[in-house]
């Protein structure tokens, strides 16, 4: 990270004695795509609407290239917004729509034309300029708003989750939109979404939230294969949770037994745990596999239930002790269906993509 | 559905029957004293000797009729402006606020609609008797306006809660003050309820006629108060040829209001 420019600084935002926002602190280098996601409620958008200034924080600094943005009014602070619901001005037509930051700034007719033009190209609505807003679709608008949000070159761009009202298909096709719009212009963008689809796709970095704190910032990577916890292993993919009791950990390999007796060795563990402690243990449904492995990485299961699903199959095992274990092996390397069924099978797992937890 | 139009069998003509007994019971009044200010009877006989257009021709050679007609429009127009401008305001209030009181002050905004007029005649005519605001323009315009709020109230209270508030931030995101959003996109955007407030203000005022009896003077008189006046003295078919106008003018405006409603909601 080089010189700061977006800084969040111990922000606190409290309604009565409901504690939305706790002591918040990032650093936002230019140009990052930074995503909060988090589940509703856990003071993702509240972080966000005070970097926009329609929420004042009851502590903390926003620093905008080392200029706090507190004291500056929403309209001063030259931040661009998507938000999630359809704002589109419904008097006024795409184009004007997009050209009115650029008219509230008094900028000559010419540049106006030309940025209004520059915009529609980007967000690919050269031949909607005419329309009103009443006549777009829900994603056509949100771009345009996207194109309004970026006319007058904001140096943030702030987006409260503007696809949730769409159709997966087409938050597909704008996602990748703003990818590339974000390739394009270079512009820093803080995103807010409950997605975490939408959040590992995205983003350069992801701030998870909850409960109003930051649980852990970083790569999508980082995230799914180092998470800090059990919140952010159960939130960033799909994931299965066993019991067990730690027995002991040698050279930062962990030794559990689970509740169905069964020893398994080798894992990481994200903090240290003493001898006995009870423990969940955290397996990613595709570092399964019934494919034979090390013992020391197999479970002894029953078969419920199986499906196909093109590239993958999904498979519900059962333990003795009788914890469901959902399967996602690759359908090509698996067994026809009929022999994956039956009781008294093994599965195995990939200790990498395995986490040790306190319970 | 239990009542499904397709499925009401004789239940549907007995329907049909009474809606139509309900719209005749509430226009046949108005198509009669129309039909009156054509006829030629001195005594407004019904139905009509003979047909004619001198009731209209004494109505508009006698300029005291002219001069209530502009009279009531002087003051309707004013007291629409400045309902619809109190209106604004108080819907701001009503439907953004966060303060205590504010259904006390929705329910005390809309009380002149449920107030007995009478009741409110009589109190605003002795306290303007106090002030000496009785038989003024000025009067008479305060009277219509508190009268109108409610019709203004209602329509962009409506049309504000359907506004969407983030639509004003994002305008004020892009720069433009609060004041400015608001000018240019929250009252653009609200204007079909703006008007519907206007034209419902004129009419609130330009067809009331028991506050304007109290507050007229022998100078000052609107159209009402002049047909009331004329109905007492003489029973002229004049009276019928000024009401049928005053329909007329009601008509205008209310089709009017239809039409660009239309346009204006497309």
């Amino acid at each position: 990270m080089t010189r700061s420019f977006l800084s969040i600084r111990a922000v606190r935002k409290t309604f009565g004695a409901f504690v939305a926002v706790h002591d918040v602190t990032i650093e936002v280098p230019k140009g990052e795509f930074l995503t909060f996601l988090g589940p509703s409620g856990s003071g993702k958008s509240t972080t966000l609407y005070a970097i926009a200034g329609f929420q004042d924080p009851t502590s903390g600094d926003v620093l905008l290239e080392d200029k706090s943005l507190l004291s500056v009014p929403s309209h001063k602070r030259n931040i661009g917004m998507v938000f999630q619901r359809y704002t589109l001005f419904p008097n006024l037509s795409v184009a004007e729509n997009v050209a009115f930051p650029l008219r509230v700034r008094r900028r000559p007719d010419a540049e106006v034309k030309r940025r209004v033009a520059d915009m529609l190209a980007l967000v690919r609505l050269e031949n909607f300029a005419d329309r009103h807003p009443g006549a777009l679709s829900g994603g056509q608008q949100q771009r345009v708003a996207l194109a309004r949000a970026l006319a007058y070159d904001p140096p943030i761009l702030l987006m409260d989750e503007p696809l949730s009202a769409l159709d997966k298909k087409l938050r597909q096709e704008i996602q990748a939109e703003i990818r590339r719009i974000h390739r394009e212009t270079g512009v820093t963008i803080l995103y807010v979404t409950h997605d975490q689809e939408e959040a590992l796709h995205l983003s350069d970095r992801i701030a998870l939230f909850k409960e109003g704190r930051i649980e852990q910032i970083g790569t999508g990577e980082d995230l799914y294969l180092r998470p800090a916890s059990e919140f952010v292993a159960g939130f960033i993919g799909n994931s299965n949770f066993l019991p067990g009791e730690h027995l002991e950990t040698a050279a930062g390999a962990a030794t559990v037994r689970l509740a169905d007796g069964s020893i398994i060795t080798g894992l990481t563990a994200a903090e240290p745990f003493s001898r006995g402690q009870k423990v969940r243990l955290m397996v990613r449904p595709e570092a399964l596999s019934l494919t034979p492995g090390p013992a020391s990485t197999a479970l002894q299961v029953d078969i419920v239930d199986t499906a196909f699903f093109g590239d993958r199959r999904r498979v519900v095992a059962r333990t003795a002790s009788g914890d469901e274990i959902d399967v996602r092996p690759t359908s090509d390397a698996t067994d026809p269906a009929g022999a994956i069924a039956g009781s008294g099978r093994r599965i195995y797992f990939d200790p990498a993509l395995a986490f040790l937890f306190p319970a | 559905m239990l009542l499904d139009y397709d499925r009401l069998g004789w239940l549907r003509a007995a329907l049909v029957g009474f809606t139509a007994a309900v719209a005749a019971f509430l226009l046949l009044p108005v198509v009669f004293i129309v039909l009156l200010s054509f006829g030629s009877s001195r005594w407004l006989a019904f139905p009509p000797p003979g047909w004619t257009l001198k009731w209209y021709e004494q109505l508009f050679a006698d300029s005291t009729w002219i001069d209530a007609a502009l009279t009531s429009a002087r003051i309707a127009a004013m007291a629409a402006v400045l309902a619809v401008v109190i209106g604004l305001f108080a819907s701001f209030a009503l439907v953004r606020g966060e303060f205590r009181g504010r259904q006390l002050l929705r329910g005390l905004l809309l009380t002149p609609m449920v107030l007995p007029v009478v009741v409110f005649a009589i109190a605003i005519y002795a306290f303007f008797l106090r002030i000496g605001l009785a038989g003024t323009t000025i009067g008479f315009v305060i009277a219509h306006t508190i009268l109108a709020l409610p019709f203004a109230i209602i329509p962009i209270t409506a049309a504000l809660e359907g506004f969407d508030k983030s639509i004003e931030d994002a305008a004020i995101v892009c720069g433009a003050s609060p004041l400015q959003a608001r000018l240019r996109i929250t009252l653009p955007s609200i204007r079909i309820g703006i008007f519907s407030a206007a034209i419902f203000s004129f009419l609130a005022s330009w067809d009331e006629v028991v506050v304007a009896i109290f507050m007229a003077s022998p100078t000052l008189q609107t159209l009402p108060v002049k047909i009331w006046g004329s109905l007492r003295a003489d029973l002229s078919p004049v009276v019928a040829a000024a009401s049928s106008l005053l329909v007329g003018l009601t008509l205008c405006l209310m089709i009017v209001t239809a039409l660009l409603r239309r346009k204006l909601s497309r």
